[in-house]
């Protein structure tokens, strides 16, 4: 008995669900972090924001769905386990390195920013107080 | 009916559809905001703008949508199994929607550089920055 089609059932929703899950909290949280770097100009982030949400929903969902084919015949339910959690585990490791790289680009943005301000503008405080 | 490739198409065509309709309409009601900076707050020319890029967008994304439907080509597929048109469909779906995140990103990159353009155009050379004059 072929297992496979059943394995690629359970796989997509559940790696779709965790990657919608991450794709919220960072939009959700990294909102107040654009409103530092686009001097509060709210709908002017949002815009930006809403259109990555997208963007982000559209590439993790096309890689899970990409990566879902030439599985390993799969025979038996431990097998089943087995292969699952493998390439759910793959996934899963690519979100991490993705919202790491998501935090550094907002670290290092907002870092530049800060340094380049400070420059220009001397007589700037409450620059350097993270999180206003 | 033992081959599934017609159910495979029809399959494919409204889930790209719907892919690219959601994708344009997120992109272009937010793309107002910056088509307003970028036309200096003339909200006429701004919203035909929009539209017409919004059209542009249907026009090149549902039309490479198409050209990449053909399966069962390359590799002789014959797809008689639930779980080749699972893999298949995936594939294709799959592939489709990261060339979609790939254009959004274009796209907001396009805009970002509008803006920029549109706020050098406004300020010209009477605001020179007083680090680098």
């Amino acid at each position: 008995m072929n297992l496979n089609l059943l394995a690629y059932l359970l796989f997509f929703p559940a790696t779709l669900a965790l990657a919608v899950g991450v794709a919220r909290t960072c939009h959700r949280n990294g909102r107040p972090w654009m409103l530092r770097l686009f001097d509060g100009d709210a709908a002017f982030v949002d815009a930006v924001n809403n259109i990555l949400l997208v963007a982000c929903y559209m590439v993790n969902l096309g890689y899970i769905a990409l990566v879902m084919a030439d599985w390993e015949r799969i025979d038996s339910p431990a097998m089943l386990f087995a292969t699952l959690t493998q390439r759910m585990a793959t996934i899963i490791i690519a979100l991490a390195a993705l919202h790491y790289q998501n935090i550094a680009v907002l670290l290092i943005w907002s870092r530049l920013r800060n340094r380049s301000k400070a420059h220009h503008a001397p007589p700037a405080p409450g620059i350097d107080k993270p999180g206003t | 009916m033992s081959n599934k490739i017609v159910l495979t198409y029809l399959i494919y065509l409204p889930v790209v559809a719907g892919l690219t309709l959601y994708v344009a309409r997120a992109l272009f009601r937010n793309g107002r905001v910056f088509m307003l900076d970028i036309f200096k707050g003339k909200v006429d020319i701004a919203d035909a703008t929009n539209r017409l890029f919004e059209v542009g967008f249907y026009l090149v994304n549902l039309g490479f949508a198409l050209r990449i439907m053909q399966v069962g080509g390359r590799y002789n597929n014959p797809l008689d199994t639930n779980q080749e048109l699972v893999e298949t469909l995936a594939g294709k779906v799959g592939g489709f929607a990261i060339y979609l995140g790939l254009m959004l990103f274009l796209n907001l990159f396009l805009f970002f550089r509008g803006r920029r353009k549109a706020r050098q155009g406004t300020h010209g050379p009477v605001v020179v920055d007083p680090v680098h004059a």
